[in-house]
């Protein structure tokens, strides 16, 4: 006979909040007239977020317990990283909530009459928030989530609205939409290799959870054919939502064809959620057998690091830039991941913070820059911005210096303790591949800092919108949290030390 | 709080000043930032005159907690050397505010961002010397360089913006390579005494000789490039080029010292036996420098790049007297960062003078000077006789104390460090003969002498220079107690006089 | 020992005046001269004071010392700026100052119409400042500051007329060249320290006996090597020649009597380490007597009448390093053959400065002739000078000369005779070639063109000549009347223990062999100058037009350091931003290069982007595998 499973709700609630408010948001869309709607979704979002993030706040002591039948862990790690993908998203929503970036009929063919009349009449998309919330919560449970199932629906949860939402840009529309099909295509082809990866790793240890695939590995040795295809494609799903390389390719398309807002929400919380799921599968699942997927794993960092900087340098346009620096990031998240210690754990928390915030910062920055047409994404078009509004392109520089770990950034802090961590797990090569993309990578992030302030600009003139108070109230925020975890990261750093655990 | 954190913060207290000035007041905010300046050379006037000389330990030590996590601590203190190099800051600065009283008038920003970057550069300087925790010292040797990147590429000549980009890609990447370094002596902290970042219990350690040179070598390099020493030197012309006359003093003149002090406080401190390892490649490397540096000097065109080729030859002595180890070496060594301090004070805000009535930097363009500007043209040719180290003026007595104490330890190296004297002769009489002697060039018929706040802004330095030359007593006093400490560190003791008396 | 405590104000005073001249300015015009003249006079009084204060002392009380202040002191390298005054340096203190005060008074008049006239005292008070740093410094380093402290003095004299730019570049070569000396003296210098611990004279000196030979042999070399420099002494004489570019009266007092001396003072201070050396003596005299017969050989083919003297400086020199490398009873002899040259060279130099200031600086000989009628105290003067450098009896050169060519036959054995034969084949040729210029410039038939109007010079300008020239008629018999300066100096070149050497033979047929030959050169160079005279010089034997060239020092010189200094620079020059800074640039390229090959990949079809993630999955497959293997 059937027993209902013992459910601990107050644990699942952050993620469940986030549901309702989701289905809330559809409501809205059905029952508020147009007019309000943009504003009550916005309000409902940005209160669902914050209702969740007190709720985890408030549970945040009883961590370290299994919760939902073993599916999802709810320790140190879960709530960091959950913590830190609510704020980001909380200042993603206020980034989208900005006017102007959304289609305003999704359904409408690019330049057809009914986009010119939806445009003239005013429409504007607005389920993108409800989706958002959808997505939030997939990115909640994804670094959570102990077994297979669970992780591949929370990564499914997590993909299939940004899927959407990156097909929702309101200019360049052809652009968003094929990056949005590229998404889709290539997500559903690394979820099949997630799953598929899934199978094999059930079939060999006979277990779905973590702790059972680790126990069966200690149990009966790490050399299996079966064991080894399950964490090569189980890792090609991860790597590829983290963007690191060889699986890296949609990232630049659909980071330029995206709206600029969900790119930036994707490039900040979907990193956190799959690196954290990533670092939870390896440190939980796999630790016992790094013999085998260590060196693969330190090759596809480097390759990363490499690629990622090397590509960027000649990138032409802003987002693409981002795109492929973003791409640099994620190896050197992945160092964290090699280390495989608490101090790794520790470090990767922190990075994810600080990269995030300054991700966020940047991609704002690019929805000021604009013309007659929209944003201006093409860097030449850049030139000279330091002149016109220093503070918006002194901010922007801020976050690649941070990118570029110069001290007094967060971005060093993080470098720093992420190297710190590899030195400890006795991985020093990393350590100087590490130390020298950084060195290449700073050589764009300069080049664009010349581009803005010691350049003089050509005739075409590109304006810098003034920001609306939801956007400086994000620009600051990034800014802020940049200079102070450069300049005084012990504030993060204590509570990522107390929360780096993962529960074995 | 001890004086150092004070005085540390007595420019940046200025830099906030300046926002209290009318943006549109020039004159004003240039008065507040020199006033500063002063205030601040006053602080230092206080600490070197409590200083003690006696004792060889760190003094005006402070230490606070500053990043738990990793052991780092904002530590402070300092000990002859620093003390001599601070002051060396503290004095050029304000120098230099005179003497380039209106170098920010038409830079790319306003005069306020120059004098606020001005400051905060003083400030980062003064910390860098100070600092007793290596990360603390890491982090301000990587952050001074941003306000330098911007005062070359916001106020510089010519290619400013090429120069200033190399000089920064230049010097992040020695730094990164430290910061690899850094982060290795770390964690070797961590396994044996507990994370620190505390140099003097770093210097505790037990590295295994492997990992040791490989550490010594992330921050030799780093320094090396900034020091510059051959051939990680070609950043430097053109930043001497494109930079303004106040910033190449302060770049040239006292950033980077910072490459020489470090090697002294943290190569051979940190990592004896690595230093012993490499000292033979690096006497070559400064063998290199002296002559090259020279020879280039003398192929020079431009009188910018002629005085940064000059002082590839001084590091090369500098580098060669620390690497002596020997008593004279390191103190010669140590007091040939201060006189060449005041030695290319001295050069390039002269020759700036020269650069802007003439217009133009190439020598060939000046000459005829000694009898239009004849004051200018005195105060060029003292400066060229402290750059070629004539007895009497300061930088003989460091040159000689380099020389003769390498050649207590490798005869050899002396020798080849000595013909640099001659090759010094040739490229400051030829300099001095094309721009001051011969006839009048055409252009300079009517070139306007210094102006009294020139006169008043260059007239220390040649006092400096010259009362250095007879009573570098006191100066030595001070650096001799952190020579002899240096060499306990490194394991060495002067050798003996070969014949007994 | 004894201390004194005036010392100081022998260079202070000078010093002073010199820096007070400069930095007033144009204020100090009008006095300038007259003050730096008074301040030198003044010097020349102390100089005495302790002359005769000295006299009155006896034994080891009659050096005298004051110590200043602690100078350098790191580690055993300690020294202290204080002052030696002895035997020796008082010698040279009296000729500097009292020489020196001479052109002072010379130079009121001399240069009277120069503009730049109070710059110019400066410089010489300055010079008289070094020049007696140099010999009261009683250790080497002290030593050095006054040896680079003439050199600059000397740059900028020679250079005072620096807007001609041939002249600029005089000056520059002679600073050069004398750097090249210094290393010379600086290795010495880290030498002694690296042996004795010391670089006081008195330290070196207590060490130098238990030192290696080879050491000393080295220190003795690079001494050498420094009063080469500074003395004009092959092979790095070629400056002195392009120094008559200087004012005349420079010339007279810095290229002729004093500065180039200083290489003389340097060894016989540094008697205790080639005493101590006889490889280091060889090589002296060696370089002695290469240069005496070269300078001579020069002076015979020079018509600028200065640089003629200037040939004989060098080879006057030359006799006195050539009498330093003959060991103890040597030292005395070259500083009196030093003390009489400086007396009848000065004057000459003057009588040539009188000469051009009668010919509108007209200098070549050829256009003088006979002046003697127009110019009679010029003539008179000169004429002693030139009486005593021949080493005619009584004048003073052959007193100090004859005693060199001497002690040169008894350094015994063939060396005796080479080194003999060459002082008296030196001592032939000076006759020949200052009786060519005495003839060439006073007698025979005027040759100067109308427009000159010769006179004889102001009295300022005489006066001291005729001092100069009783000094030049005088000083030899005086200093070797009893041998007193031989005595004098016993003390500080321990002359005491110098074996007199084997006589080669009697010291009267050596004056009578020296007349002989001086007889000799007198003679031909009457009949080869006598009368018609060409005013163009004519082209000459292959060897004229060589001595002409300086025995084609110059050229060597420029082929073997000028040309492949040039080269390097050139080359390095290249290099810098061919190769060193060609790898940096090269990285960027190849960096971006690979970047844009990049984009390749990046071409944007999903279809390809699913082949590279297969293409991934598999190669991590492959890894993996090969890995557990």
């Amino acid at each position: 006979m059937f027993t209902a499973p013992h459910l601990e709700y107050a644990l699942l609630a952050p993620i469940l909040i986030l549901l309702a408010g989701g289905l809330i948001g559809v409501g809205v869309e059905a029952f508020v007239q147009k007019s309000l709607r943009a504003t009550v979704q916005l309000w409902v979002a940005l209160v669902t977020v914050v209702i969740a993030f007190g709720q985890l706040m408030l549970v945040r002591d009883q961590r370290s317990t299994l919760v939902a039948i073993d599916s999802f862990s709810f320790d140190g790690a879960t709530v960091f990283m959950q913590g830190t993908i609510l704020v980001l998203a909380f200042f993603a929503l206020l980034l989208i909530a900005d006017r102007g970036n959304f289609v305003s009929q999704a359904s409408a063919i690019p330049g057809s009459e009914d986009e010119a009349n939806a445009n003239s009449d005013g429409k504007s998309q607005t389920e993108v928030f409800p989706l958002t919330l959808f997505a939030i919560s997939g990115m909640m449970l994804f670094p959570a989530a102990t077994d297979l199932i669970t992780l591949f629906v929370a990564l499914e949860i997590l993909s299939l609205p940004l899927y959407l939402m990156a097909g929702l840009s309101r200019r360049r529309r052809l652009l968003s939409q094929e990056a949005a099909l590229k998404y889709f295509l290539l997500g559903a082809y690394s979820s099949a290799f997630f799953l598929f990866g899934s199978a094999f790793l059930y079939g060999y240890s006979g277990s779905l959870t973590l702790n059972g695939i680790a126990s069966a590995i200690a149990g009966n040795g790490g050399n299996d054919i079966f064991l080894l295809l399950g964490i090569v494609f189980l890792m090609v799903g991860l790597l590829f939502k983290i963007g690191a390389v060889p699986f890296h390719s949609w990232t630049p398309d659909v980071y330029q064809g995206a709206p600029t807002p969900i790119t930036g929400f994707m490039a900040a919380c979907t990193k956190v959620a799959a690196v954290g799921a990533m670092l939870r599968i390896f440190y939980v699942a796999l630790s016992a057998d790094l013999v085998q997927w260590r060196p693969i794993v330190t090759a596809i960092s480097i390759i990363t690091m490499l690629v990622g900087a090397i590509a960027a340098m000649s990138q032409r346009d802003v987002k693409r830039t981002l795109a492929f620096s973003s791409i640099a990031h994620a190896g050197f998240l992945l160092i964290g991941v090699i280390a495989l210690n608490q101090s790794g754990l520790k470090a990767a928390l922190f990075y994810l913070v600080a990269y995030g915030f300054a991700t966020l910062g940047a991609f704002t920055v690019v929805t000021l820059v604009r013309d007659s047409s929209g944003e201006v994404t093409d860097m030449n078009r850049w030139v000279g911005l330091g002149k016109k509004s220093p503070l918006i392109a002194g901010a922007f520089c801020l976050f690649l210096l941070s990118f570029g770990g110069i001290p007094l950034t967060s971005g060093f802090i993080a470098k720093f303790s992420i190297f710190t961590a590899a030195y400890e797990g006795g991985n020093t090569t990393i350590v100087v591949f590490g130390v020298l993309t950084s060195a290449i990578a700073l050589f764009f992030y300069l080049r664009v800092i010349i581009l803005l302030f010691f350049t003089e600009p050509k005739s075409d003139v590109v304006t810098v919108s003034i920001p609306s108070l939801k956007v400086s109230f994000v620009l600051a925020a990034s800014v802020i949290v940049t200079i102070l975890l450069g300049v005084y990261p012990s504030l993060l750093l204590n509570s990522a030390q107390s929360f780096a655990t993962f529960l074995r | 709080m001890s004086l150092l954190t004070i005085l540390e913060l007595t420019p940046l207290i200025g830099a906030v000043l300046l926002y209290a000035v009318p943006k549109q007041n020039a004159q004003l905010i240039k008065q507040v930032a020199f006033g500063l300046s002063l205030v601040t050379l006053a602080v230092s006037a206080l600490i070197a005159f409590r200083f003690k000389t006696n004792n060889s330990g760190m003094q005006f030590v402070e230490s606070h907690s500053w990043i738990s996590n990793f052991g780092i601590r904002y530590a402070v203190g300092i000990d002859g050397l620093a003390l001599v190099l601070i002051l060396l800051t503290t004095i050029l600065t304000p120098i230099v505010f005179l003497a380039g009283w209106k170098e920010a008038d038409n830079g790319r920003w306003s005069v306020r961002t120059f004098y606020l970057l001005m400051l905060v550069l003083e400030s980062s300087m003064i910390a860098v010397f100070a600092a007793t925790d290596v990360f603390l010292f890491y982090v301000i040797f990587e952050a001074m360089l941003i306000p330098v990147y911007l005062l070359i590429g916001g106020y510089g000549r010519g290619e400013r913006a090429q120069a200033a980009m190399k000089f920064l890609l230049y010097s992040l990447f020695g730094g990164l390579l430290m910061l690899a370094s850094l982060i290795g002596i770390y964690i070797i902290s961590t396994n044996q005494i507990g994370g620190t970042f505390d140099l003097a219990k770093l210097a505790t350690l037990q590295i295994d000789s492997g990992t040791e040179n490989f550490l010594f070598l992330g921050f030799f390099i780093a320094f090396a490039i900034k020091a510059p020493l051959w051939p990680f030197h070609t950043w430097l012309p053109g930043a001497a080029k494109s930079a303004t006359p106040a910033t190449s003093v302060l770049l040239l003149g006292v950033l980077d010292k910072v490459g020489t002090y470090g090697m002294i406080r943290f190569c051979i401190t940190l990592f004896p036996h690595a230093t012993k390892t490499f000292t033979p490649l690096i006497i070559v490397l400064a063998i290199i420098s002296i002559l090259y540096g020279a020879f280039l000097a003398i192929g020079q065109r431009d009188i910018n790049g002629l005085i940064a080729f000059t002082s590839i030859s001084h590091f090369g002595f500098i580098v060669l007297g620390i690497f002596a180890m020997t008593s004279q070496g390191i103190s010669g060594a140590s007091l040939y960062m201060v006189n060449h301090g005041f030695s290319t004070a001295a050069l390039f805000l002269v020759a700036g003078w020269m650069v802007a009535r003439r217009n133009s930097s190439q020598i060939e363009d000046f000459g005829g000077l000694q009898r239009i500007t004849p004051v200018m043209s005195w105060c060029f040719f003292i400066a060229g006789m402290s750059a070629l180290a004539l007895p009497g003026i300061s930088s003989f007595v460091s040159e000689f104390l380099v020389l003769v104490g390498t050649f207590t330890r490798y005869p050899a190296a002396a020798i080849f460090g000595t013909t640099g004297i001659v090759l010094a002769a040739l490229y400051v009489l030829i300099t001095v003969q094309r721009s001051l002697h011969g006839p009048t060039t055409p252009g300079n018929e009517n070139l306007t002498d210094l102006n009294l706040r020139e006169k008043i802004a260059i007239a220390p330095v040649i006092a400096i220079l010259v009362l250095m030359g007879f009573f570098p007593k006191p100066v030595l006093n001070w650096i001799n107690p952190s020579s002899h400490q240096t060499m306990q560190a490194a394991g060495y003791s002067d050798p003996l006089p070969k014949a007994g008396k | 020992m004894t201390t004194r405590t005036d010392l100081v104000f022998l260079i202070a005073l000078p010093l002073f005046s010199s820096a007070f001249l400069l930095l007033l300015g144009k204020i100090a015009n009008k006095w300038g001269h007259l003050f730096a003249t008074a301040i030198s006079a003044s010097t020349f009084g102390i100089g005495l004071y302790e002359f005769f204060a000295m006299r009155s002392r006896s034994g080891d009380a009659r050096s005298a010392t004051q110590h200043l202040f602690e100078w350098i002191s790191v580690g055993s390298f300690k020294v202290d700026a204080s002052l030696l005054l002895d035997q020796l340096s008082i010698c040279f203190v009296l000729l500097i100052t009292g020489v020196g005060t001479l052109i002072h008074i010379y130079s009121i008049a001399y240069m009277s119409h120069d503009v730049d006239r109070r710059r110019f005292f400066a410089y010489l008070n300055l010079f008289v400042a070094a020049m007696l740093l140099l010999v009261l410094g009683d250790s080497y380093l002290n030593l050095y500051v006054g040896w680079e402290g003439v050199g600059l003095a000397s740059y900028l004299l020679i250079g005072f007329w620096n807007q001609k730019p041939a002249y600029a570049t005089a000056a520059k070569k002679a600073f050069v060249a004398n750097r090249v000396g210094d290393v010379g003296l600086s290795l010495a210098i880290m030498i002694a320290f690296a042996q004795f611990g010391s670089v006081t004279f008195a330290g070196v000196k207590a060490g130098a006996p238990s030192a290696s030979p080879a050491a000393l042999t080295a220190i003795g070399a690079m001494l050498l090597l420094a009063a080469a420099g500074k003395s004009a002494q092959f092979p790095l004489q070629s400056w002195l020649g392009d120094a008559m570019a200087g004012p005349t009266p420079v010339s007279a007092l810095i290229h002729a009597a004093t500065m180039v001396t200083a290489g003389v003072y340097l060894i016989t201070r540094s008697n205790f380490i080639f005493d101590a050396s006889s490889t280091a003596r060889l090589l002296v005299v060696i370089v002695g007597a290469i240069t005496l017969l070269f300078g001579a050989i020069v002076g015979t083919a020079k018509d600028d009448i200065k640089k003629a003297l200037a040939a004989s400086t060098m080879s006057q020199i030359g006799y006195m390093i050539l009498a330093t490398g003959l060991g103890p009873v040597g030292y005395a002899f070259a500083i009196m053959h030093l003390l009489t040259h400086g007396f009848f060279k000065a004057s000459m130099f003057l009588g040539a400065g009188s000469v051009m200031h009668g010919m509108d600086d007209e200098v070549n000989m050829r256009r003088y002739g006979g002046l003697g009628k127009v110019m009679p105290i010029t003539a008179l003067t000169f004429g002693l000078g030139y009486l005593a450098i021949i080493g005619v009896p009584p004048f003073a050169g052959f007193y100090s000369k004859d005693k060199i060519i001497e002690t040169a036959f008894n350094a015994g054995g063939t060396r005796g005779i080479l080194l003999g034969g060459a002082a008296l084949l030196g001592a032939a040729i000076t006759a020949f070639y200052m009786t060519r210029v005495f003839v060439l410039t006073f007698m025979g038939s005027k040759r100067w063109d109308d427009k000159a109007h010769p006179h004889e010079s102001p009295s300022l300008m005489w006066i001291p000549m005729v001092l100069l020239s009783v000094g030049s008629v005088a000083s030899g018999f005086l200093l070797s009347k009893g041998s007193a300066l031989v005595h004098w100096l016993a003390p500080v070149v321990n002359a005491g223990n110098a074996e007199g050497g084997k006589e080669l033979m009697r010291p009267v047929v050596v004056s009578e062999l020296a007349l002989g030959v001086v007889i000799l050169g007198v003679f031909t160079a009457i009949v080869k100058y006598g009368r018609n005279v060409p005013v163009e010089a004519p082209t000459g034997s292959v060897l004229t037009r060589f001595a002409r060239r300086d025995l084609g020092q110059d050229d060597l010189n420029h082929n073997l350091l000028v040309l492949p200094g040039q080269a390097i620079t050139r080359t390095l020059v290249a290099t810098d931003f061919g190769f060193i800074d060609g790898i940096v640039r090269a990285v960027g390229w190849t960096l971006a290069y690979i970047s844009t090959s990049l984009k390749k990949i990046q071409n944007g079809y999903v279809r390809s982007y699913a082949l590279l993630m297969t293409a991934g999955a598999i190669a991590l497959l492959a890894t993996i595998w090969l890995v557990t293997l």
